[in-house]
């Protein structure tokens, strides 16, 4: 464990309000492959384990009985209640497609055309939905041309994330949320299988479709970096857990060109603003091409797909992480034990000398134990959050 | 003239006229149906180890079993009068709660692909109606993919209902993302498929049991 992090794993109850460190200067050392007094973390979670953590939050005193905080676990429409009561470093703020997720429980149509229906599945601590696309705009070629994407420049979409710049920017590190920046939303809009057929077979189809996310996402980038963000998180799905969904060459010839145009232009913009890409799975073939063009951070860093410690070897000096915590296996079905084990030795590993926010690889879900919960904040903040009251077992 | 490598080398490189062309003249040419047969599931044979090897990948496999499907179309009266048999029947799905079909699909194409006939019962599938379906076609194969590890656990539901139902000659293939072989081993199921890929040498091994 590096000397930081074992100089606070020591309980510091009640400190935490205290303390001279702000969150944004734990995350910018971090970035910086410095360490302050602790590795910085960033949680979000499904809606219906944000009700459980609530609940909990609320039995400990930690969070108002009367809120009523609502959670979007990409940022849009979220109160951020729970995010400032568990001391998290990153507060995250989103415009786009990505929006469309959970915006409630009956079947939906979102402003891109795209419609969605709340699945239900079962979990030992209750019933839990996850929003599922059932209907796709662009899946006949004839509804190409005349589709028109929403406007990115509506000045309604920005407010909540100068709202959040306002009020909590100089203590927090505050995230510009545009993912599912090309790919995600092109086979939102076109259908799965379909869009994979047109990389293939019609690539000039897949680029016009792929254009259209890409062009929206940019805007909204452009605009949360010129509103003051610290880093704008892009990235799309590219990864399946054993290797890549789409060729390194394919999606060197249709996604990098527009993400390396992304990076520069809201580099232009703010030199100083960092830039996360998300992928899922297993995809260590395109790694050093998002360095290449200028990638700050990648997330999520799922360690059943991409071994943290090698990553760390091989790209720890040019590449920062976020993530990494398993989201797969660990945290979901491991003991309390196996959870803060993983905690210490991603901070001994992936962690070492900084460059590192640590978090679960998605949105923490139902079917994780509170304990387990607990055990990884904990373990990562070095400190122990006040008890219960009388917080119901389980 | 025609020429089964030429038919295998198409489909494997999802160039569904040149297959549909290349199966149209061994017909024509009165080629045995199994041995056209052959060459078209040799071409996803290759398919399946070049997608395990990272050598091809999704969009590469979908042409495949595109130009597969269509070949297969041509060819199927000849099957049916010559009495060749898919080797196997398999009933496959995507777990109760679970809309995510991708793996499903692909782990259904190569089932395709390999002779064996594929009942696919869709997302969101409850345990009944994999009990059901197996008893209806006879199959010996059940294939239960999941992406969620909130779905997952619902595959020993599923290893269960058959299990109750007696059907003890029925394989059970669990796959899906967060799907581990200690998994499988934990709720009974008889094979696990890390990938589309290797489903079909984990189904035949199943079955050689």
């Amino acid at each position: 464990m590096p000397p930081a992090a074992r100089a606070a794993a020591t309980p510091v109850v009640d400190e935490a309000r205290t303390t001279p460190v702000r969150h944004r200067d734990r995350v910018i050392a971090a970035l910086h492959h410095e360490a302050l007094d602790r590795c910085p973390m960033q949680l979000s979670f499904t809606p219906e384990f944000a009700v459980r953590l609530r609940a909990d939050l609320e039995a400990r005193g930690l969070v108002a009985r009367s809120g009523s905080g609502s959670h979007n676990p990409h940022g849009g429409g979220n109160t951020y209640e729970l995010e400032l009561a568990l001391d998290e470093d990153l507060i995250l703020t989103s415009v786009g497609w990505a929006n469309s997720y959970y915006q409630g429980p009956d079947a939906y149509t979102d402003e891109w055309g795209v419609s969605w229906r709340a699945q239900p599945y079962e979990t030992p601590f209750g019933t839990g939905h996850y929003t599922e696309m059932v209907g796709r705009p662009l899946a006949s070629d004839a509804a190409i041309a005349s589709y028109r994407a929403p406007d990115p420049d509506r000045p309604e979409l920005y407010e909540e994330a100068g709202r959040v710049i306002a009020q909590l920017g100089g203590e927090y590190y505050i995230v510009g949320v545009t993912v599912t920046t090309i790919w995600e939303t092109a086979w939102a809009l076109r259908g799965f299988e379909q869009l994979m057929i047109d990389l293939v077979t019609e690539p000039d189809i897949a680029e016009a479709i792929l254009e259209i996310p890409f062009q929206y996402h940019l805007r909204a980038a452009e605009r949360l970096t010129e509103m003051g963000v610290d880093m704008i998180w892009t990235g799309d799905d590219v990864g399946m857990q054993t290797g890549m969904l789409i060729s390194p060459a394919l999606w060197r010839r249709h996604l990098k060109p527009r993400m390396a145009e992304l990076i520069a232009r809201v580099k232009s913009i703010n030199p100083a603003v960092k830039v996360a890409y998300h992928s899922d799975g297993m995809i260590w073939d395109v790694i050093p091409d998002l360095i290449e063009i200028g990638l700050d951070v990648l997330n999520p860093v799922q360690p059943a797909c991409l071994d943290p410690a090698e990553l760390k070897r091989r790209y720890g000096d040019r590449l920062c992480f976020w993530g990494s915590l398993d989201e797969q296996h660990t945290l979901p079905f491991g003991s309390p034990g196996d959870v803060r084990a993983e905690v210490r030795t991603r901070l001994d590993t992936i962690g070492r000398r900084g460059g590192l926010i640590l978090g679960p690889t998605h949105h923490v879900q139902l079917d994780t134990p509170m304990e387990n919960f607990w055990a990884m904040v904990e373990t990562i903040q070095g400190r122990t959050f006040p008890a219960a009251a009388s917080v119901t077992g389980e | 003239m025609a020429d089964l490598e030429g038919l295998t080398t198409s489909i494997e490189t999802g160039d569904r006229a040149a297959a549909t062309r290349a199966t149209q003249q061994a017909i024509d040419d009165g080629l045995n149906p199994q041995a056209i047969l052959d060459a078209m599931t040799a071409a996803m044979n290759n398919v399946g180890g070049r997608f395990q090897r990272n050598e091809i990948f999704v969009p590469e496999m979908l042409i495949a079993a595109r130009a597969m499907k269509e070949a297969t179309a041509l060819l199927e009266p000849l099957l049916v009068a010559a009495d060749i048999r898919p080797e196997a029947t398999a009933v496959i799905g995507t777990v109760k709660g679970d809309l995510h079909d991708i793996g499903k699909n692909l782990v259904g194409m190569m089932w395709k692909g390999a002779n064996i006939e594929v009942i696919d019962l869709g997302t969101n599938v409850p345990p009944e109606r994999y009990v059901e379906a197996a008893r209806s076609h006879d199959a010996r194969i059940i294939g239960i993919s999941a992406l969620l590890t909130t779905t997952m656990t619902g595959m020993g539901d599923v290893v269960r209902a058959v299990r109750d139902a007696g059907m003890g000659d029925v394989r059970i293939i669990v796959g899906g993302a967060p799907v581990t072989a200690e998994f499988a081993r934990e709720i009974g199921a008889d094979g696990y498929a890390p990938d589309a890929g290797s489903a079909v040498e984990v189904a035949k091994a199943a079955l050689a049991r």
